[in-house]
């Protein structure tokens, strides 16, 4: 079977397309790029953090039954994780979080101090998951006088405990949020199997920090460099820029679609974008070598009609290996969880793109290289 | 056909061989493997968190001690600058001890509480010396009282909070790190307000139990140069049962060659327990001065000389008296690696400073010639060398284990490099909560996972023997084949299978199919120029080769780079990529080659189906 036949006398102009080409690809990783920063990625619980809770059921539910229902009732992908040998404890992980926007934040802190009068409040402090706040006095206090001040300004507190040393006066108030609201919808759906208050109920911070993301754009920044040089080194000065150009659009166009669908941005994400950077310019070196070749063999053509019959001819074996490598993926649409579906999902956007660019990218920004850069100097 | 052929058949069915072996005792469940499989490769694949779960830690970080810590710094600070201003210290060089000392005569600076501190000066004229500009340059510091000659202050009520925070992100990307030098166990390790919970794969209790030593270990790492001036070891009158006196004849210092110094000893079960108990009476009751620290280490039979030397292999402790303050710390760490010691063979760990801490180093070494230097990890003196010159380049060595085997001290010094390299923990952690954990995906989501696998090869594979044919169904050979050897490399280096992981097995072989779609294509051009089957198969390899070579090295080095400069997922991504390529460049260029030398040698087939 034969899907493209390779007439060595017809060339397509795949070159004609080059100006288009370059100039949509450059805006689209251009618009990627600005939508990073500006509406910026959709951190998924990786790189946010979300809310854990502990809980005892008081009788049997599967963790399978458990998750179903936690997914019946709107959450987002929950970790559902059954706890040591007790049977019925759980651990829900789920990435919401009782998000208090600043401005009532700054409301309740306004309505405390003026409910404490003459006691100075030394420090006020919302967690990041907007499930507690601490509070720092300047002379001691009953929590129960503190969880009044508190509620005078419409917080809604479950529990006042002490914190820290006594002569500290620091107090911790836990609000009622998204982990109260998990339990009332589980105890909606499940009954009495659902205990009234869960064992614990906490902000959980991110797997990846800060620190993660400097290192893996790090890794890819110095990837790239290398690559330069390697193919600097083995091909030619000139075909160095196009490769790795298109290896950088690809990974902008899949972080692009990520920031346009807002699709959560995981740790899985970033496997899928170095997998791309990885397909990108494997697929991109294979015409390379083909250039490589046909320059050998044909002295007397110049690189425009060169790029053209080494694309030709590679064309079959470059949608084939694109068409293979998506197959090898495609089950995984329909039997995979939600978060492999997404990274299925990242690695398809990726892999269309690589291919795009491998031909419309790469030779054709070599040839520009060299016409209008290199031949000046 | 010829003889390399069959060297070559040979050798692509030892391998095949050789991986099965390798993997079989990780697929018992399905296909039983006798014992003797089981005992000879114990290498497993081990399922991950999401599949099976694991243990889940929880370690509460002692936040209280990182306040002190910055108060501690600040006082020291205080102190530099403040004799730099008196004419007692050069400006921009390390003062050393006598400087210190000197200054501390005019300024006392004690600690107060967890975050205050007291500044005691001799007169109005070195108080005037401290003036509001210095106290808020720091920012975080500000006055609380001041009564004639004494100064109060204390750390800001609104850093505390910053401080404690930066602790606990510290905290976790240490340990974060520990637990990825570990290998491939992928590991979670997430924070929690002041707690740290690390969850990793597995039911292996001695796996466990390692992970838990690398966590828990602070690492903090210290310089201090032993007080050999003092006579604080021999006036200790009340030694109790067990504890010994005895004396050693050290270099204290250009000026004295040879002094005889007093240290304490015990030796046995128990014998460091009765030492630091004693060590703490004396804390208690003020006798130990607080500018110094009175502290153990090992009793190695080497620096013994005299009788007191401990039996090999029996248990035995000593005491170093230091100047409290230490010079560096482990922040000042570039790299560290096992070494061993050319004549004796003892390991030890090298460790090269960053250029500030070179720096510090050597300045160090020039101020304490000829005295000794205590190596301090984690309040133990791990040894203690005599200083003999100054020590420039930023390379230093710390000899391990005095009484122990061999292979325990090689163990440890492993686990020093990790912690070393990862970084001290910024404060103190205390494990609070420790529970097993089930799978975080459920088994509906591991089936699919896997039938999604399953579906996403045999798609592959149909596709490849319908589209090439003959040359299809050789790919499709040599692709099983691959998957054989990336499960075998798998559970050689005991890799944790993951959801994602099952993901990238699938699309690696998709990849892979690459190098086969290169030399079908090639084939087929060189048939349809009229070649012959054999002449296009030895043509189309030549050609394809270096196209699957540039860009798969090419690929090799992306993951390479990617592994020296990624962490955790990025660096377990690395590994299966690197993984990968060797696996199907073996599968895909060498056993393709030599089953298509079958073909047109061997069974000397004349057209070769390639679509």
């Amino acid at each position: 079977m034969e899907f493209f036949k390779s007439q060595s006398h017809k060339v397509i102009d795949f070159m004609r397309y080059q100006r288009v080409c370059g100039i949509t690809s450059g805006l689209l990783v251009l618009a990627s790029i600005i939508g990073l920063f500006y509406p910026g990625p959709n951190y998924g619980i990786d790189f946010r953090g979300g809310t854990e809770l502990e809980i005892e059921l008081r009788s049997k539910v599967t963790s399978e039954q458990l998750r179903k229902t936690v997914e019946d009732l709107g959450y987002h992908r929950p970790d559902v994780i059954a706890v040591g040998a007790s049977a019925n404890r759980y651990i829900l992980r789920i990435q919401e979080v009782s998000s208090l926007p600043a401005k009532q934040v700054d409301k309740i802190e306004a309505g405390f101090k003026r409910a404490l009068g003459t006691v100075a409040v030394d420090g006020f402090k919302v967690s990041p998951g907007g499930d507690k706040i601490a509070v720092r006095l300047s002379e001691s206090m009953e929590p129960d006088a503190v969880r009044a001040a508190l509620e005078t300004s419409g917080a809604r507190i479950r529990t006042v405990t002490v914190f820290g040393a006594p002569q500290d006066h620091r107090f911790e108030a836990m609000l009622v949020g998204v982990g109260d609201e998990l339990v009332r919808g589980l105890k909606s759906k499940l009954g009495n199997a659902i205990p009234e208050t869960p064992l614990r109920v906490e902000w959980v911070g991110p797997k990846a920090g800060q620190q993660l993301r400097t290192a893996a754009l790090q890794a890819l920044l110095y990837a790239m460099a290398f690559i330069m040089v390697y193919v600097a080194f083995r091909f030619d000065l000139r075909f160095a820029p196009g490769g790795v150009i298109a290896l950088f659009h690809d990974a902008a166009i899949v972080a692009g679609m990520y920031v346009l669908l807002q699709k959560e941005f995981t740790l899985g994400t970033v496997a899928a974008i170095l997998t791309v950077v990885g397909y990108s310019i494997n697929d991109t070196i294979v015409i390379f070598d083909r250039i490589r070749e046909n320059m050998a063999r044909m002295r007397d053509v110049g690189l425009y009609e060169l790029i053209n019959i080494s694309t030709t001819q590679t064309i079959s074996r470059t949608i084939i290996t694109s068409a293979v490598t998506q197959l090898s993926i495609l089950g995984f649409f329909i039997w995979g969880t939600p978060v492999i579906q997404d990274v299925v999902f990242a690695l398809t956007i990726g892999f269309i793109s690589g291919t795009y660019s491998t031909i419309y990218i790469a030779a054709p920004f070599t040839e520009w290289m060299d016409r209008r850069v290199l031949r000046r100097v | 056909m010829d003889k390399g052929w069959y060297v070559r058949f040979l050798f692509v069915l030892a391998t095949v061989v050789g991986s099965w072996l390798i993997l079989w005792p990780s697929v018992d469940k399905w296909v039983p493997a006798p014992p003797r499989v089981k005992t000879m490769f114990q290498n497993r694949i081990s399922p991950g968190l999401d599949i099976r779960g694991g243990l889940r830690l929880m370690y509460e970080v002692e936040v209280d001690e990182a306040v002190r810590d910055r108060r501690d710094l600040r006082a020291d600070q205080l102190l530099r600058t403040l004799g730099e201003r008196y004419g007692l210290i050069k400006k921009g060089v390390v003062p050393t001890r006598e400087q210190l000392q000197k200054t501390a005569q005019r300024l006392q600076i004690t600690p107060v509480g967890e975050r205050g501190m007291k500044l005691k000066f001799r007169d109005n004229a070195d108080l005037a010396k401290l003036d509001r500009q210095l106290i808020a340059d720091y920012g975080d510091v500000r006055e609380k009282g001041r009564e004639g000659t004494v100064v109060d202050l204390d750390i800001r009520t609104d850093f505390l909070d910053q401080i404690r925070e930066t602790a606990v992100e510290q905290a976790r990307e240490t340990i974060s790190n520990r637990v990825d030098a570990l290998g491939l166990r992928e590991a979670s390790v997430t924070a929690q307000n002041a707690d740290i919970i690390v969850e990793v794969p597995g039911a292996d209790e001695a796996a466990f139990q390692r992970m838990r030593d690398l966590i828990s270990k602070t690492a903090r790492l210290e310089f201090q140069i032993v007080d050999d001036d003092s006579t604080f070891v021999e006036e200790l009158t009340d030694l109790p049962e067990g504890i010994t006196r005895h004396t050693e004849t050290v270099s204290a210092g250009t000026s004295k060659p040879a002094v005889t110094m007093s240290y304490i000893a015990a030796r046995g079960q128990g014998a460091r327990q009765k030492l630091s108990d004693y060590i703490d009476t004396l804390k208690a009751s003020g006798k130990l001065p607080t500018d110094h620290e009175f502290l153990i280490g090992e009793y190695s039979r080497a620096d013994a000389g005299d009788k007191a030397a401990p039996k090999a292999r029996e248990e035995a402790w000593r005491t170093w008296y230091l100047h409290g303050r230490a010079e560096i710390t482990g922040q000042a760490i570039k790299d560290a690696f096992v070494a061993n010691e050319p004549d004796t063979g003892k390991p030890y760990v090298a460790i090269n400073f960053n250029d500030d801490g070179a720096e510090v180093f050597r300045q160090l070494t020039a101020a304490n010639i000829k005295r000794r230097m205590a190596i301090v990890l984690d309040d133990r003196v791990a040894s203690d060398p005599v200083i003999q010159t100054e020590i420039g380049g930023g390379h230093c060595q710390i000899t391990l284990g005095g009484f122990r085997p061999y292979n325990e001290v090689i163990n440890e010094a492993k686990d020093l490099v990790v912690v070393l390299k990862a970084g001290a923990l910024p404060v103190p952690i205390r494990p609070s909560n420790e529970q097993m954990i089930g799978p975080t995906l459920g088994l509906d989501g591991v089936a699919q996972g896997v039938r999604g696998a399953v579906v996403g090869i045999a798609l592959v594979l149909l596709f490849m023997a319908v589209y090439y044919q003959v040359a299809g169904l050789i790919a499709d050979l040599v692709m099983l084949i691959n998957l054989l050897l990336m499960l075998a490399a798998m559970a050689f280096f005991e890799a944790t299978l993951t959801l994602p992981g099952i993901v990238a097995l699938a699309l690696n072989i998709g990849m892979a199919v690459d190098a086969n779609v290169l030399i079908s294509e090639r084939i087929r051009e060189e048939l349809r120029a009229g070649k012959s089957a054999r002449s296009a198969v030895d043509q189309g390899f030549g050609r394809a080769f270096w196209s699957i070579f540039d860009s798969q090295l090419t690929t090799l080095l992306a993951a390479i780079v990617l592994f020296q400069f990624g962490t955790g997922p990025v660096k377990g991504f690395a590994v299966t990529l690197v993984i990968g390529i060797c696996t199907s460049l073996f599968s895909g260029v060498f056993c393709s080659r030599v089953i298509f030398d079958w073909l047109v040698r061997g069974a000397r087939v004349n057209s070769l189906k390639v679509g």
